[in-house]
């Protein structure tokens, strides 16, 4: 069996004097917290260890003795061992380091039934069990026994400051599994920090030896910010309360304000900022890990957020962008008409060589002409307040960047309603006629569709039925050519739209959910965010036991990325890419880009 | 005899494998295959009558011939509309007297078709017919010729072929559906909206209607069945004659061959055949299993 124990660095050259830690349960290991000097008195150790327990919620108990003896100090290795009976342990450490050798050298005290204390029974291949052993005789002993102890090196501050991420398969393992060595180690360090807190300056009954701060934050600025930081909090809270009070007037309950403001990207945006933004004000301080995690990683996306929106609008109200913009936005618009003006006429020729029914050609051609010279008078009368529009949506960058995408996105959905109306309009159309034709196809062939057992069967139609049938099957197949076209034609401009949508809902929801804080985190102070360890090799002298280094091993990149994602409402599509054809095929109304609604924790 | 020449034991051999036989398991006694039976069931065709039944589908040939006679006439201008459709009404009339004298003379008790359902279902027919004609007459305006003969003739082709020649009380529909579209692809090409309606109404006539009272002349009277079915067919070889003579001789050697040649063969290949039947069939339920319905 082999017994770990978990040293930390600072103490490595640490006086003599207790070691006071954890044994971690399940495992047969060993971690140290801190060595208390020589002198103390051992009732003082006694309830400063049990008040540092009640304080951190940590196992802790004096796990044995530290001895690294200077000149003069040469009798305490007697001393040391007397101090197993008074504290009363299950197992007693005995490290000892000699100056100017790097291995340790460790016994192991155990208690029999009896109470005495015996030295740890070894297992040689003779399989004898000894018990009752004193502890000079076994220099060979003594050899075996430490083979079979392993020190482990740690640095204190790092895996105090540090998270054990469990990843199995690239997904976070739940925390309800046992926890591992590892992760109960680390737990240790992290929630004992209380322990931390006595300083080497202190005039306190006990010196200690173990990791120290640098000393508080003194700087004034940083005090103010923290004093200041809870009734801003509660400030922002109630304003936002009140904004939620508001929004959920029975007014803006109504259909048509709820359907719009579900549509409009930007009402999203707001009602998700105003999320985050309860998120980040609460009162209580975060709890755990991911809680922090997730609180700084919105603040640091809002802040850079609100910059870049700020960076815009510096550019956006200089020189007379906004007249600029203004003045191409109608002609634009007219020249898109134009164009549009000019397809349908092609299309109402011979277009591409296929065959069109004259008839139908024109009909559909004037109906959508009619509705090119609406939206241009349309776009004509508000011509004169476009510039108001946009100086005045421009003050909305002031918020965030992605609020000024989303109303950018918001504007081009109302400049092409058309095209999403002739869309619409034409694939209804398709769809009719799609629909129409495979019903009167099974009719041709004397089947119909079974409703019930979901299933193509065979019927006996009357002769009524089959002649109505088959004519007009005749008529919606001859007809299909000119519909199809025009289907095609406008679903492929609706595309166009639907894409240039996408990519920007994709860039607002980037700098919606990407963690800023960990990334930052993970480039800086990787040791913070652990995926797991890895050990060095110290030294590994014959006489001495094993020494390893233990090192963290920072996350992958990709990895914090996917674990500390905001979640949002993430514009994914909604259909691979064969449902997507299937459904252009069809005649059905696509819209590829889903939002699916933010998950609640 | 077995495979491999032992002699049996005195324990006879039974054909089963679930006891243990002194036998291999491959081993057969004399009685192997007593139980094959050579074409069973098989009919003798007589000559005459094989051609009485063949003549069924010559007619239907020949009505294809008609229709397309009557469609060459109204094109080149010959036939106008008005007359063809008077002479549509009033044959469509008096086979409609037909029909129902002959369905009088039966006392099946299944519910007959009223007069008034017979109207309605006529005055729909002319009216959508009428209706859609001018739709009808656009559908094809900018396919090119070819196509629209191409379509026609596969279209005739499906008629004729999945005709229910057998037994026409399951109406077939894609045979009437395919006569049907090869009318409406051809009646869109004549000149004008009321030549189409004309087309529209011989052709249903020609296609549903027709067949039906043939089958009741069929039930009825089948000594005159057969002199009808001779008439179509000199009417249909006539009829093409008088437009192109290649096609009446074309149409004359495919009535011979179907009516007379064809059956010939039948009788003649019957003695060719070599079915075998035996306990390995599958199993045919003889049953009549009325007796549970009721």
């Amino acid at each position: 069996m082999v017994l770990k124990i978990f040293f930390p660095q600072c103490c490595n050259r640490a006086d003599s004097g207790l070691l006071v830690g954890r044994w971690i349960t399940g495992h047969d290991s060993a971690v140290v917290l801190a060595v208390i000097h020589y002198p103390f008195i051992p009732s003082q150790v006694k309830q400063y260890v049990q008040q540092m327990q009640a304080q951190s919620r940590v196992e802790l108990s004096v796990l044995g003795s530290w001895s690294l003896p200077k000149e003069g100090q040469e009798g305490m290795e007697s001393f040391l061992r007397d101090l197993s009976t008074i504290f009363p342990q299950e197992r007693w450490l005995q490290i000892s380091r000699q100056m100017g050798k790097m291995g340790f050298t460790c016994q192991v005290l155990d208690r029999d039934q009896n109470g005495k204390v015996v030295q740890r029974a070894v297992k040689k291949e003779k399989k004898e069990v000894k018990d009752d052993n004193e502890g000079e005789e076994e220099q060979e002993e003594k050899e075996e026994e430490e083979e079979k102890v392993i020190f482990i090196h740690y640095e204190q501050r790092k895996v105090m400051l540090s998270e054990l991420h469990r990843i199995e398969n690239g997904i976070p393992a739940p925390k309800a599994d046992p926890p591992s060595e590892l992760s109960q180690m680390f737990e240790t360090v992290a929630n004992s920090q209380p322990l931390f807190f006595m300083d080497k300056y202190d005039d306190g009954p006990l010196k200690s030896t173990h990791w120290q701060s640098e000393g508080r934050e003194a700087s004034i600025i940083v005090e103010l910010l923290k004093q200041a930081s809870v009734p801003l909090c509660l400030l922002i809270s109630w304003m936002l309360s009140i904004w939620t009070w508001i929004c959920n007037l029975r007014i803006f309950s109504l259909y048509p304000v709820r359907f719009l403001s579900s549509k409009l990207s930007t009402c999203v945006q707001l009602s998700y900022r105003t999320e985050h933004m309860r998120a980040l004000c609460s009162p209580k301080a975060a709890a755990g890990h991911t809680q922090f995690m997730r609180k700084a990683n919105i603040l640091v996306s809002f802040l850079v957020d609100v910059a870049l929106g700020v960076l815009l609008m510096s550019w956006l109200y200089r020189d007379d962008h906004i007249t600029a913009l203004a003045n191409t936005l109608v002609p634009a618009a007219d020249h898109v008409a134009k164009e549009l003006e000019e397809l349908l006429q092609w299309l109402m020729g011979a277009p591409a060589g296929l065959k069109m029914n004259r008839a139908l050609d024109q009909v559909l051609g004037r109906f959508f002409l009619y509705h090119i010279h609406l939206w241009i008078s349309y776009i004509h009368l508000m011509s004169p307040f476009i510039e108001g529009i946009l100086w005045y949506g421009g003050l909305s960058a002031c918020l965030g960047l992605t609020f000024a995408l989303s109303l950018l996105s918001d504007m081009v959905a109302l400049l092409t309603f058309h095209i999403y109306c002739f869309y619409v309009y034409g694939a209804r159309l398709y769809c009719l006629k799609i629909y129409g034709l495979s019903s009167l196809w099974r009719l041709f062939r004397g089947k119909k569709w079974n409703v019930l057992r979901q299933r193509v069967d065979s019927c006996s139609y009357d002769l009524d039925q089959l002649f109505i049938g088959t004519l007009l099957f005749t008529v919606l197949l001859f007809l299909l050519p000119t519909t199809a076209l025009y289907y095609l034609v406008f679903t492929l401009l609706r595309l166009v739209v639907v894409l240039f949508q996408g990519v920007i809902h994709l860039s607002v929801d980037f700098i919606n959910s990407f963690p800023l804080f960990a990334v930052g985190l993970r480039i800086c102070r990787s040791y913070r965010l652990a995926d797991g360890v890895k050990f060095r090799v110290l030294c590994d002298e014959p006489g001495t036991c094993l020494h390893l280094l233990m090192e963290i091993n920072p996350l992958k990149c990709s990895t914090v990325v996917q674990t500390y994602r905001t979640p949002t409402y993430s514009c994914y599509p909604k259909d691979s890419w064969a449902a997507l054809i299937k459904k252009l095929f069809v005649g059905e109304l696509i819209y590829p880009w889903k939002h699916k609604s933010t998950k609640t924790e | 005899m077995g495979p491999d020449s032992v002699p049996g034991p005195a324990v006879s051999w039974r054909k089963v494998l679930w006891e243990r036989q002194p036998f291999p398991d491959n081993y057969v006694d004399q009685r192997f295959l007593e139980e094959l039976r050579r074409n069973e069931g098989i009919r003798q065709y007589r000559y005459w009558a094989v051609v009485k039944e063949a003549g069924f589908v010559g007619q239907q040939l020949s009505c294809v011939a008609i229709f397309i006679t009557l469609w060459l006439y109204m094109e080149q201008g010959l036939l106008s509309p008005e007359m063809l459709l008077w002479t549509s009404l009033i044959s469509g009339l008096l086979g409609y007297g037909l029909h129902q004298v002959l369905i009088s003379q039966e006392e099946s008790s299944c519910e007959p078709r009223t007069r008034l359902a017979d109207l309605q279902s006529a005055t729909i027919f002319l009216s959508f017919t009428f209706g859609f004609s001018p739709v009808l007459k656009t559908l094809t305006e900018s396919v090119s010729t070819d196509t629209v003969y191409a379509m026609s003739a596969v279209m005739l082709l499906a008629h004729l072929v999945s005709f229910p020649y057998a037994q026409p009380s399951p109406r077939g529909s894609l045979s009437i559906n395919a006569a049907l579209f090869a009318s409406v692809c051809l009646a869109s090409r004549l000149p004008g909206a009321l030549h189409t309606f004309a087309m529209l109404s011989c052709a249903l006539l020609v296609f549903a209607l027709w067949p039906c009272l043939l089958q009741k002349i069929r039930e009825k009277a089948p000594s005159h069945f057969t002199g009808v079915c001779v008439g179509v067919c000199i009417i249909g070889v006539g009829g093409l004659g008088s437009q192109s003579p290649g096609g009446a001789i074309l149409l004359a050697l495919a009535l011979g061959s179907v009516t007379l040649l064809c059956p010939l063969l039948l009788v003649r290949l019957q003695r060719h055949k070599d079915n075998i039947h035996g306990p390995w069939d599958e199993a045919e339920i003889h049953e009549d299993l009325s007796r549970f319905i009721h």
